[in-house]
């Protein structure tokens, strides 16, 4: 792996958990995002742009983020499968259960007072629908989110790419061996929305295309001679407005609904994948120059795991301030995650500077570089 | 407990003949609102407040102004039939058992998509052919099903059928009754009446008590006297025990026990009134309780509730004839309570409502048989004690008791002066008009022929006076002022006041004065016949003020008044036709008319009430005026109140707060309050959707969330209605569609709103409705509608189109700088080509010829080679440009000109040699197509391999294959000359050219030479290979 592509995982690492907080800072109604959600209120600026950003043309994230963990955990593999394994819990298990006990404590910490109790409560994040305070609901009730059901809920995926590492022989051997009957097969879990706990079509995929990208040898770094930059980003970005438009338009709830947007969510993903790493080469030499960004990316592992559930609440706090604004929504969905940002990047190199041990543990030794 | 008083008696003859009854309002086919059959079995009020109806022809559902058929039509659902549905009973989910027993069929009915599925009975023995049927419901919700003379039946969900496992087994022989069931959901048990005795199954010992095995030695259970032929059993709130039977060997007469909780004691005053109840043969089969533990027990030929203040059971006979107040029935099959207390009864013969209120007051409706004598209400007065004076046409003064009970009063007991004329004598006994003066306790009469009569309750005495004031014309009315002195109008229109034993005329208007009425500020306001509205200073007798039909924009509707009241200290309404608000400060009249909500023109009464309501009698009938949101709420007879038309004589507000209007044959009498309400309307509900003509099933429609209509169904109405049965017709309703309407719009009486030719898009329908007293629902009913446009007017579709439009674009204009940069490879190509190939070769063509022009005097030799090797160069040249043209040339693309060309140069050059040439071509590379610039490459490394075997081989023969071998064209050069050593070889010279312009094409040269055993070249180019950046594309549309 050549410099820059190594620059580029590392900047695309940090936007893709940057540009998360613009999906979970989602404000509308029906906050509850799904391929194939529809927006159920009415076509205005804001409406528009949230749904656009969110469940449109940044849904290329975390599937580039599956990307990038398959080819870099190929790129190691030739060290023993034990010692790996160890290595990952250490870097995704342990900061899974630190990060869930951070939110659990912030949630807490914000039902004691009863202005923020009431931001909890509205924010209406907990995974089981119960947005009681945690006193009311119990031991039991907050050990089973602490383990499984976290209300920083975007924590699914490194305890999904924890599971995906300890299958990687299994992945890797299916990948170079069977692999179209593989990739078919993962296609069509993907694109029907397959989950099982922490198993889902979409990370089978992607982290296996990553361990193909590595194991193949194909040269990511090259432009395919066929693949246009205009005409690429031209369909990524036609192809998030056109879903978008359907979004508000299509019938809620019915199944050609369903299979329109799902087919369309896997287009944009595909597409944007595409653009974005082949169409940014120039913002990744240029960002990746600036000392300041470099030094920001080393926080990627803090906002991942801290920016849920504060930018909730923090939304929630903006709207209370805000609601007699015009567009206070679609200002709040642009604000929020520059604070969040910014307190995330803060409470890291609080934490780097002063409790390094802890730093290391929390995110499992990302960050020192 | 609101109850009607319908009362007929004779006023002046009769003691009064109290009976108390309901107002029944009657649902039959003949209202033309749908209701299928007048034999209605059954009733039950849903969540959302709809009526569904269980008739002789089927399903229906009322919603206050229709009933709806239903039926399923859902594909793949059992067809509901249109039989007499005996039962409805509530499951989960919103969906209904149905009961049709005559045809033997059960079934369950979803209303929200109209399915209809049977439910099989699933029994080990066939059921007898005389068996009947009766469903119900436990606690849990689990159905039975009781089949006289053969078991219980269990609901199987799953399998959808009715199981005969014997979930309560009876001893054996006992069999069990038909209605004869009570789920005792305190105690946990099932109470079964039987043919030989009363059961009660116990569900946390899962045990059967019987008389023979009564583990809890239950006192119910010992009782001898029920145990035989019980047949129907109830546990009232109270834990009162009620077993009705048939007792052996008294035939047709059922008997009706309560029993205490322990069924250890008769409580026989609880059953007081229903043992003496209806002769004839009766059956009492079911019971209801309402909210307020107001016991209902009806069946065939009774039906009976129980009367609080009376503590006895009260009989409602079904009444003869078609009156619309009494309830008719032979049978009546269910009762039921609806969410606003209603109640409601199915019968044989119709079905009907009645409103039970608010346990406070009563409506009294009283109505004069007029057998003896003509009853004509002139005036009523309230004595101190409580006592009702009546005057009236012909018979004089009357008096009644506050409970309606005749009573003698001493008007004429001194009878008139013996000197008087018999027309004077009898015209006292035409009494008019009545006042008590409240300084003396006198009452004051006024007799026709202007005849007054002043009488003394308490000293029984009567003055008998005809002042010649009054000039012989009738006394209209008497009213006392705040100064005590008392003012008469007369029928011939003079004003009179009394004062200091004294009569005076203050004003003389020459047409009957209908009412003296003395407002806040003392005024004296006169209504009269035909002249109009007059306000009287009480000083001087002079008009201060008039108003009448020609005071332009304050005109009055009517010169002629009935009736006046003073709403406040400025208004002033005077009845005359319409309502008449005037106000005495700025003489403005504002007029309320039909149009406004009043029940007719014709305004007979209006007095104001403790609450500052204006109640109005009409031609039509009792409305109320409220004047703080100017509403007009109509009452009749399903508010009791039955003779409001007839009532438009006499007023009174009594002591109490009753309100009393009187008429010729009838009178009214009510406490305002009754019709007060501080229960707030429930929701609109949407009750039916109508697309052009067609309704809609609403319930499927709004399941969704949404009503979605194509864009060719943007006609529709919305049929809307608060399920409330009691406030339905006083509820004023407000909508507003979304998308459409800026504000609220008030709907008319029709309860729909139609919408036309709606522009595609997303609408929201809101409603709400506000009752009289202004209450709105707790939430506003809203429905959301999208008419969805054409694809082609969707932003989607515009979007993809732009897309598309934008990709064309891009892609033409890609196609366009393609073009330009292969013209412009090509130019670079010649340009470099010439400049290669010619550009040097001139250069040295214009030194040598130069050279050759110094030497040309001096050195012939010199000049010689310089013009030979001119010639050479120019030879050279001229090949080269030979070969660019040809290269450049389309009509040299095919495969047929270049193997044509190949073999051309290879003959030129090897027979001037003679070398033996042996050139094959395969038939399939005539089928290879390759670009200009692969063609010359190929041309020229051909060219390379033949110059060379010609030049430097000293061959005899050369042999020249061109094939095509697995997708790769071939071209074997093969000389049979002296070889040469490949690895000594100069790299530098052609050879190297030739590996270079095979690279061009992704090919590659592979030569094969040997010391004396000739040489092989071998050029093989891959066709369909991918090109790489750096390479050119030789073979670019090669396939």
């Amino acid at each position: 792996m050549n410099r820059f592509v190594s620059q580029k995982f590392r900047f695309y690492s940090f936007v893709c958990i940057a540009l998360l907080m613009f999906v979970h800072g989602y404000n509308l109604k029906e906050g509850y995002l799904r391929p194939n959600s529809t927006v159920g209120e009415d076509l205005t600026i804001t409406t528009f742009v949230e749904y656009f950003l969110a469940n449109g043309a940044l849904r290329f994230r975390i599937p580039m983020l599956f990307i990038i963990s398959g080819y870099i955990f190929a790129l190691r593999d030739y060290r023993p499968y034990i010692e790996r394994v160890r290595n990952r819990f250490s870097t995704l298990v342990i900061p899974y259960f630190i990060w869930s006990a951070v939110g659990l404590a912030i949630t807490f910490l914000l039902q004691q007072f009863p202005y923020t109790a009431q931001l909890v409560a509205e924010a209406n994040i907990d995974q089981l629908g119960d947005n009681r305070p945690y006193a009311q609901i119990g031991w039991g009730g907050v050990l089973y989110r602490w383990v499984l059901m976290p209300v920083s809920f975007q924590l699914w995926f490194i305890m999904s790419l924890f599971i995906y590492n300890m299958l990687y022989p299994f992945f890797r051997w299916v990948v170079m061996k069977y692999t179209a009957i593989w990739f078919t097969i993962v296609f069509l879990l993907w694109y029907v929305g397959f989950q099982f706990i922490f198993i889902e079509g979409q990370g089978m995929l992607f982290f296996s295309f990553g361990i193909w990208l590595n194991k193949s040898n194909y040269p990511i770094d090259k432009r395919p001679e066929w693949y246009s930059h205009y005409l690429g980003w031209l369909f990524f970005i036609g192809i998030s407005i056109i879903k978008t438009f359907m979004a508000f338009e299509l019938e809620p709830n019915a199944a050609s609904t369903f299979w329109v947007l799902i087919t369309l969510h896997a287009t944009t993903i595909l597409a944007g994948i595409f653009a974005v790493w082949y169409g940014g080469d120039a913002v990744v030499r240029w960002c990746m120059s600036k000392r300041w960004f470099v030094w920001a990316t080393a926080f990627s592992f803090v906002i991942y795991g801290m920016h849920v559930p504060v930018i909730k609440y923090v939304s929630m706090h903006m709207f209370t301030i805000w609601s007699s604004i015009s567009y206070y929504r679609l200002l709040t969905y642009f604000a929020a995650p520059v604070v969040v940002l910014a307190i995330c990047i803060a409470t890291g190199t609080l934490l780097r500077e002063y409790v390094p041990k802890v730093y290391k543990v929390m995110t499992g030794g990302r960050g020192f570089s | 407990m609101r109850i009607t008083f319908f009362i007929i008696l004779s006023l002046f003859f009769c003691g009064a003949g109290v009976a108390q009854s309901f107002t029944f309002n009657r649902f039959t086919t003949d209202d033309g609102i749908g209701l299928s059959s007048n034999v209605v079995n059954s009733i039950y009020q849903d969540e959302k407040g709809f009526i569904w109806v269980g008739t002789a022809n089927g399903l229906q559902r009322f919603d206050g102004r229709k009933f709806i058929q239903f039926s399923s039509f859902k594909p793949g659902s059992d067809a509901m039939p249109d039989s007499r549905l005996f039962q409805i009973i509530p499951l989960d989910s919103g969906k209904l058992f149905l009961a049709y027993n005559s045809i033997r069929e059960f079934g369950i009915f979803n209303p929200a998509n109209f399915s209809y599925k049977k439910i099989l009975l699933k029994t080990s023995q066939e059921i007898p052919p005389r068996a009947e049927f009766f469903a119900w419901k436990d606690f849990s919700g689990q159905l039975y099903l009781n089949v006289i003379g053969y078991d219980i039946l269990k609901f199987n969900k799953n399998e959808r059928t009715f199981e005969d496992n014997h979930p309560f087994p009876l001893p054996s022989g006992w069999k069990n009754t038909l209605f004869g069931i009570y789920e005792d959901s305190i105690k946990k048990q099932v109470w079964i009446c039987t043919d030989s005795g009363l059961c009660i199954y116990d569900r946390g010992s899962n045990q059967m008590w019987t008389k023979k095995n009564n583990p809890q030695h239950l006192p119910v259970l010992k009782n001898d006297q029920i145990q035989k032929n019980i047949s129907e059993i109830y546990i009232d709130r109270k834990r009162r025990i009620w077993i009705f039977g048939w007792p052996e060997g008294v035939a047709g007469k059922q008997y009706k026990y309560c029993l205490d909780s322990t069924g250890s004691k008769y409580l026989t005053k609880d059953t007081s009134g229903l043992n003496t109840g209806p002769l004839g043969y009766t059956v009492y089969s079911h019971f209801y309780e309402t909210r307020n533990a107001n016991l209902w027990v009806y069946g065939m030929g009774a039906l009976f509730n129980y009367n609080q203040s009376l503590q006895r059971f009260q009989f409602h006979k079904s009444g003869s004839g078609n009156d619309n107040i009494n309830i008719n029935y032979e049978e009546v099959y269910q009762v039921i309570e609806d969410k606003d207390g209603g109640i409601w009864i199915a019968t044989d013969q119709g079905l009907y409502f009645t409103s039970l209120g608010n346990n406070a007051y009563s409506v009294i409706n009283l109505m004069f048989d007029n057998k003896k004598s003509s009853t004509y209400i002139t005036d009523i007065l309230e004595m101190p004690n409580g006592d009702l004076w009546f005057t009236s046409w012909g018979i004089g003064v009357r008096t009644m008791s506050k409970n309606f009970e005749k009573k003698d009063n001493f008007v004429y007991s001194p009878a008139p002066p013996a000197n008087w004329s018999q027309v004077a004598k009898s015209n006292t006994r035409n009494t008019w008009c009545m006042c008590r003066q409240n300084a003396t306790g006198e009452v004051w009469i006024g007799c026709n022929g202007g005849i007054l009569l002043v009488h003394d309750p308490v000293k029984r005495t009567t003055r008998y006076l005809s002042p010649a004031e009054f000039n012989n014309s009738t006394i209209r009315y008497i009213t006392e002022d705040k100064e005590g002195q008392m003012w008469f109008g007369t029928q011939a229109g003079r004003l009179i006041k009394y004062n200091d034993g004294r009569f005076t005329v203050m004003q003389d208007i020459g047409s009957t004065i209908y009412k003296v009425f003395i407002d806040r500020q003392g005024w004296i306001w006169l209504s009269t016949h035909e002249k109009g509205f007059y306000a009287i200073n009480p000083v001087d007798g002079k008009m201060i003020q008039r108003y009448t039909v020609n005071n332009g924009s304050n005109s009055l509707y009517s010169n002629t008044g009935n009736d006046i009241e003073q709403l406040n200290d400025s208004i002033i309404v005077l009845g005359a036709g319409v309502l008449n608000f005037i106000n005495k400060r700025t003489q403005a009249v504002k007029l309320v008319t039909y149009a406004n909500g009043l029940p007719s023109n014709t305004v007979a009464r209006l007095r104001m009430d403790e609450s500052g309501f204006l109640w109005i009698i009409t031609s039509n009938g009792l409305c109320r005026y409220n004047p703080n949101n100017h509403r007009i709420t109509p009452y009749g007879r399903k508010d009791g109140i039955i003779l409001g038309e007839l009532a438009g004589n006499a007023d009174l507000k009594l002591s109490n707060g009753y309100m009393m209007f009187a008429g010729s044959n009838a009178m009214i009498m009510f406490h305002p309050a009754v019709y007060s309400t501080n229960q707030s309307p429930p929701p609109v509900t949407i009750t039916d959707f109508k697309i052009f003509n067609q309704f809609l099933p609403i319930d499927s429609l709004l399941q969704g969330g949404v009503i979605q209509l194509k864009n060719d169904q943007n006609s529709f109405s919305i049929f809307f209605a608060s399920l409330s049965y009691l406030q339905r017709d006083r509820l004023t309703y407000y909508y507003k569609m979304e998308g459409l309407d800026k504000d609220w719009v008030q709907a008319d009486k029709s309860s729909y709103v139609n919408y036309s030719l709606l522009p595609p898009g997303k609408y929201t329908f809101r409603i709400y409705c506000e009752n009289i007293e202004g209450q709105r629902p707790n939430s506003i009913t809203e429905i959301k509608i999208l008419i969805k446009p054409f694809f082609w007017r969707t932003r989607w579709f515009i979007s993809t189109l732009l897309f598309f439009i934008a990709l064309i674009i891009y892609a033409l204009h890609d196609l366009r700088v393609k073009r330009l940069m292969e013209v412009e490879k090509l130019r670079n190509r010649v340009a470099r080509d010439l400049h290669d190939d010619m550009g040097s070769t001139l250069s040295t063509i214009n030194i040598l010829s130069a050279m050759a022009k110094s030497k040309m005097s001096s050195d012939a030799v010199r000049t010689s080679e310089y013009l030979t090797k001119i010639t050479d160069n120019s030879q050279r040249m001229m090949d080269a440009m030979d070969d660019i043209v040809w290269s450049i040339k389309p009509s040299n693309d095919s495969m047929q000109k270049i193997i044509a060309r190949m073999r051309e140069f290879a003959t030129n050059v090897l027979e001037p040699k003679e070398i033996e040439l042996d050139f094959t071509a395969e038939d399939l590379v005539y089928d290879v197509k390759l670009n200009m610039e692969a063609r010359r490459d190929f041309f020229l490394v051909f060219k390379e391999a033949v110059n060379n075997a010609a030049k430097y081989s000293k061959a005899t023969k050369v042999e020249m294959t061109i094939a095509v071998d697995n997708k790769k064209l071939v071209l074997v050069v093969k000389d049979d000359g002296i070889g040469f050593d490949v690895a000594k070889a100069d790299s530098g010279n052609g050879l190297g050219n030739m590996q270079k312009r095979a690279d061009a094409m992704n090919g590659k040269v592979v030569i094969y030479s040997k010391a004396r055993n000739g040489t092989k070249v071998t050029v093989t180019i891959p066709l369909n290979a991918p090109q790489s950046n750096s390479k050119r594309q030789a073979n670019g549309g090669a396939v």
